[in-house]
């Protein structure tokens, strides 16, 4: 039983991570029906921006972690330096690659957007190289126990940050003028367009709130997991897509929702035993870790086959 | 006498004449001089009057049919573009057009190398054509509509449209000998010219004309079958209205607005006869004997290394079978398919397990006998697509009731788990290692080793020329329809009588079944098979070539997948390969750039250039290179929505309309 809650918190700090890029991922689709293949690539390049930011305050890998305040202040400033940025690189994106192709055939801002996808990839390669960059890690670890469940202070700090960012959101989608045209230009972008909503500007919003929250992300990863990759964004985007539609895609609390079921499933495959080595006659070769992509594939398909559209999707009625 | 007379071109027929000619004569005469068609002819004399040229028999032969299904093709397409065009576009137009679309793509060509060529042009063409419009557009020309001066034709204009094409092919074989004759004389008189094939240079001088007479009254036929006789407006229906010679005028202008602006293009004659599908058939000609005989014509076009590039096509080939098997899927049934991979991975693993000795190592039974087991390949293939189709049903009954993208992450799921599976069940399939000494096919006396990919090549020939016959089939068929109607409307097709289970399933299953025989090929082509050729990436690229080829449209998918594999594969091979000579240009902008970017190398920057590339193609042309007739109908139903009359069709004349009729 110990083992399962201590499976559960680690699935509960990755999923936390992967619902904040999945939110982007949710936001954008809902908005314009696209799957923004390029959002975990902007992920990736928010923790490389991270990184220069730490940089810029003289921490290295080598370097004496700050402390106290200057801790705090490091922390916020990146936090906040990262979210700017990634949220203006998604702004670009937005303008150069997907609004021309407003009103083009479905597929074409799909291919569009793996385009970019490919072009961040190359950029973050050239950036950092192909090997994987070690992530400052400044925030002290500490550990907690509940029992025999043993959490670390960078777990907390994961789990606040990401609920901070998620319920700021849900705040801001439900309750302010901006999130009410957000809504409206879900439901209907004409009707928006008539009743005085700024569509492209909305459109726009949109990307920059998605992206600055990978950018969120992207720290909080940074801090918790100790390296990145110029491939991290796919791998992670992935992911995060996945626990997007396990939630039902454009659904905001789903993708919330869908990324901690995620992390979870893929905490507790790694239970499963290794039969290539002795002592496990039930398991599966080399381990579940090795098989958790598969274990998320197949448990999502299992959800869709049940509800077409997701956990907390809408079915919506089909227009004749 | 009579013969005479109508050779002598008549005042209205000689602008045309000299529009044609100049416009084809100049690439024949490219090919011809400037390139190999003149060797690669007097190598086949030499032979023929036993001055050595070719030992191969096979080679001669199929290099002689090749030069004669060439030349006679020209000439007749001469014939027939002179009968077919109304006179109404100017010929430098015309000129301008054969510059971009035939001269450029040739000399990249010649100096590129045949891919990175064709690559190269077919970016340079989206340029010039986007621009075209833009000039078009800034100087408010509206190109006249292709029906505007089309008239039903009697007996007596139909002699002389047949009388055109005599005249067109008769002069351009003229005017092509002429030329040849002087060239010739020079080569002879610079002494590079052997005296034994004057006898050539006489006999072909005179034999030309007569040539071109016969291939012009065949070319006038093919011209004559796409008029409007009075009796019926073209499309084998009778006209309704009683008035006898002419076609009403109004019942052309319907024609042009209602009906298949597609069928009402081909009409003859024309404004743009180069575009009708008659001009299009000539075209084919072309392109098949080009690609059938290519092995033996490497040579002459590129110079040595012949080997190593059949090779590198074998490997675009099974692009296009991919990309084909998926066009039935998002193109033909409209589901968005994100793990085309998982089914090709499939077919190879298929083959590879069977193909070596890997299932008797399993089994732990004796080894078969090699001879058996390259004589296997053939049953295989097809058992590998099979298996692969069935798995394209496994995956298609849980998302039946998915749509959108629902439906593309389910498949992308799919992806995911079947490389995983291949991966880690290494017990069975050796894991990362990947399945090593695969058995090529066997053929009667074929060599199918490494150093000879002509096999491989007339293989994967064959594959494709099956997969485009089916693929055509298929979408003509009642499934074909039956998909399409699901793709624009699943409710509205239910409600027709399209049964949605039986007919989404086949389509996985088709799909599937392609990419089965693709994975087959690809593991006995390289003689292994390993899990990291299949990754989402892959499905990725095959989807784009379908996107960028024109989604649902056969030859814009062909030419959308031997473009994205240029792109995404040879392009930066060459790019970096030429980084390292100090004398190109490219080694100065990488050593200019590894300044500020100490990792910068032109391998390093493949997906960069391949994805600006992709954005671009799509921002300037969303519907894909070669749009099918029938998606171009619907961007512009798009468009025009909410237009009260003829929401379907622009009105001939308008701006849009030039777009309408480009490129097929």
């Amino acid at each position: 039983m110990t083992l399962f809650f201590q499976v559960l918190v680690v699935g509960l700090t990755t999923g936390a991570i992967y619902a904040l890029i999945a939110l982007g991922y949710t936001m954008v689709y809902g908005i314009i029906e696209l799957i923004n293949f390029a959002h975990g690539d902007i992920f990736m390049i928010g923790t490389f921006i991270c990184i220069s930011f730490f940089g810029l305050f003289g921490i290295t890998n080598s370097s004496a972690a700050p402390t106290g305040l200057t801790l705090v202040s490091v922390l916020v400033i990146t936090l906040l330096g990262s979210m700017v940025l990634c949220a203006v690189l998604g702004i670009v994106i937005e303008r150069v690659a997907y609004r021309p192709l407003r009103n083009a055939p479905r597929l074409a801002p799909l291919i569009s957007a793996i385009g970019v996808s490919l072009i961040l990839e190359d950029v973050g390669k050239l950036w950092k190289g192909i090997t994987i960059v070690p992530f400052p890690q400044i925030f002290p670890q500490k550990f907690y126990y509940i029992g025999s469940v043993s959490f670390s202070s960078v777990d907390i700090l994961v789990i606040v940050v990401a609920a901070i960012m998620m319920v700021a959101l849900q705040w801001m989608v439900t309750r302010t003028r901006t999130g009410r045209a957000m809504r409206a230009v879900a439901q209907d972008r004409e009707a928006a367009a008539l009743m005085g909503v700024n569509v492209n500007r909305i459109i726009s919003i949109t990307f920059f709130i998605g992206a600055a929250l990978a950018g969120a992300a992207a720290l909080i990863w940074g801090l918790k997991y100790g390296n990145t990759n110029f491939t991290l964004g796919f791998t992670l985007g992935l992911f995060a897509f996945t626990a997007a539609v396990l939630g039902g895609i454009g659904n905001i609390v789903g993708a919330m929702l869908g990324g901690v079921l995620i992390g979870v499933i893929e905490a507790l495959a790694s239970l499963i035993c290794d039969t290539t080595q002795p002592g496990c006659p039930i398991g599966l070769p080399h381990g579940g870790s090795a098989w958790h992509e598969a274990f998320i594939f197949v448990i999502l398909i299992l959800i869709l086959v049940f509800r077409p559209s997701g956990l907390l999707g809408q079915q919506t009625p089909e227009k004749v | 006498m009579a013969i005479a007379n109508t050779l002598v071109p008549k005042r209205d027929t000689r602008a045309l004449l000299i529009k044609w000619i100049i416009g084809l004569l100049v690439p024949v005469a490219v090919f011809t001089f400037i390139w190999v068609g003149e060797a690669i002819i007097n190598d086949t004399l030499l032979t023929i009057f036993g001055l050595g040229g070719i030992a191969d028999i096979a080679i001669f032969i199929q290099i002689t049919l090749f030069i004669i299904v060439f030349y006679a093709t020209v000439i007749a397409l001469a014939g027939y573009l002179v009968a077919a065009d109304s006179g109404q576009r100017g010929m430098i137009e015309l000129w301008i057009d054969i510059i971009f679309f035939v001269l450029l793509p040739l000399f990249l060509v010649i100096s590129q190398g045949l891919i990175i060529g064709l690559a190269l042009s077919a970016v340079l063409l989206l340029i010039y054509i986007f621009i075209r419009q833009r000039v078009y557009r800034a100087l408010h020309i509206t190109p006249p509509a292709p029906l505007q001066n089309l008239k039903a034709l009697d007996t007596e204009q139909q002699l002389e449209l047949k009388n055109r094409a005599i005249v067109g092919s008769f002069w351009f074989s003229v005017a092509l000998a002429i030329v040849w004759l002087i060239v010739d004389l020079i080569f002879y008189f610079s002494g590079q010219l052997p005296t034994t094939l004057l006898i050539w240079v006489v006999i072909r001088t005179l034999l030309l004309p007569v040539v071109g007479y016969f291939l012009g009254r065949l070319a006038g036929t093919i011209a004559l079958r796409r008029t409007i006789t009075a009796k019926s407006n073209g499309n084998g229906e009778n006209a309704t209205d009683g008035s006898g010679k002419r076609v009403g005028r109004r019942q052309l202008e319907k024609l042009s607005t209602t009906r298949v602006r597609e069928e009402a293009r081909d009409l003859v004659p024309n404004d743009l006869p180069q575009r009708s599908s008659g001009a299009t058939r000539f075209y084919l000609i072309l392109l098949v004997a080009f690609v059938l005989f290519y092995p033996v014509l490497d040579q002459y076009l590129f110079g040595f290394g012949t080997n190593g590039r059949l090779a590198s096509y074998g490997d675009a080939g099974y692009y296009v079978i991919l990309a084909l098997g998926l066009n039935i899927v998002v193109g033909f049934a409209g589901l968005l398919d994100l793990g085309y991979v998982a089914f090709f991975a499939i077919g190879a693993y298929t083959w590879g397990i069977i193909g070596s000795t890997q299932l008797t190592n399993v089994l732990n039974i004796a080894p078969w006998d090699p001879h058996l087991l390259s004589a296997l390949f053939w049953p295989m293939v097809i058992v590998a697509a099979l298996v692969a189709a069935l798995f394209g049903v496994l995956l298609g009954i849980p998302t039946l009731r998915l749509r959108g993208d629902y439906l593309a992450i389910v498949t992308l799921g799919f992806g995911e788990i079947v490389p995983i599976v291949f991966l880690e069940l290494d017990k069975y399939t050796n894991g990362t290692n990947g399945i090593v000494g695969v058995h090529s096919p066997s053929f009667f006396g074929v060599d199918w080793s490494v150093v000879t990919p002509t096999p491989y090549y007339y293989l994967i020939l064959a594959l494709i020329a099956f997969t485009i016959f089916v693929n055509v089939r298929l979408r003509d068929s009642r499934l074909g329809r039956a998909w399409i109607a699901i793709r624009e409307d699943e409710i509205a097709a239910a409600s027709s009588g399209v049964n949605l289970v039986s007919t989404k399933l086949f389509a996985f299953a088709t799909g599937a079944f392609f990419s089965g025989i693709a994975g087959a090929f690809h593991t006995a082509k390289l003689g292994l098979v390993s899990p990291d050729s299949f990754s989402f990436t892959d499905s990725i690229i095959f989807l784009a070539m379908v996107v960028i080829g024109g989604i649902g449209s056969i030859p814009g998918v062909i030419v959308g997948a031997i473009l994205v594999y240029a792109l995404n594969v040879f392009l930066p091979q060459q790019l970096a390969a030429s980084a390292t000579d100090p004398t190109s240009v490219f080694y100065s902008i990488q050593n200019g750039i590894v300044h500020f970017i100490p990792s910068f190398t032109f391998g390093n920057i493949r997906n960069l250039i391949f994805g600006i590339l992709l954005v671009t193609i799509m921002i300037f042309r969303p519907e894909g290179l070669i749009p099918s007739a029938r998606r171009r109908r619907e961007l512009h139903h798009t468009e025009d929505e909410g237009a009260e009359v003829g929401a379907l069709d622009v009105v001939p004349g308008a701006p849009g309309f030039e777009s309408e009729v480009r490129v097929e």
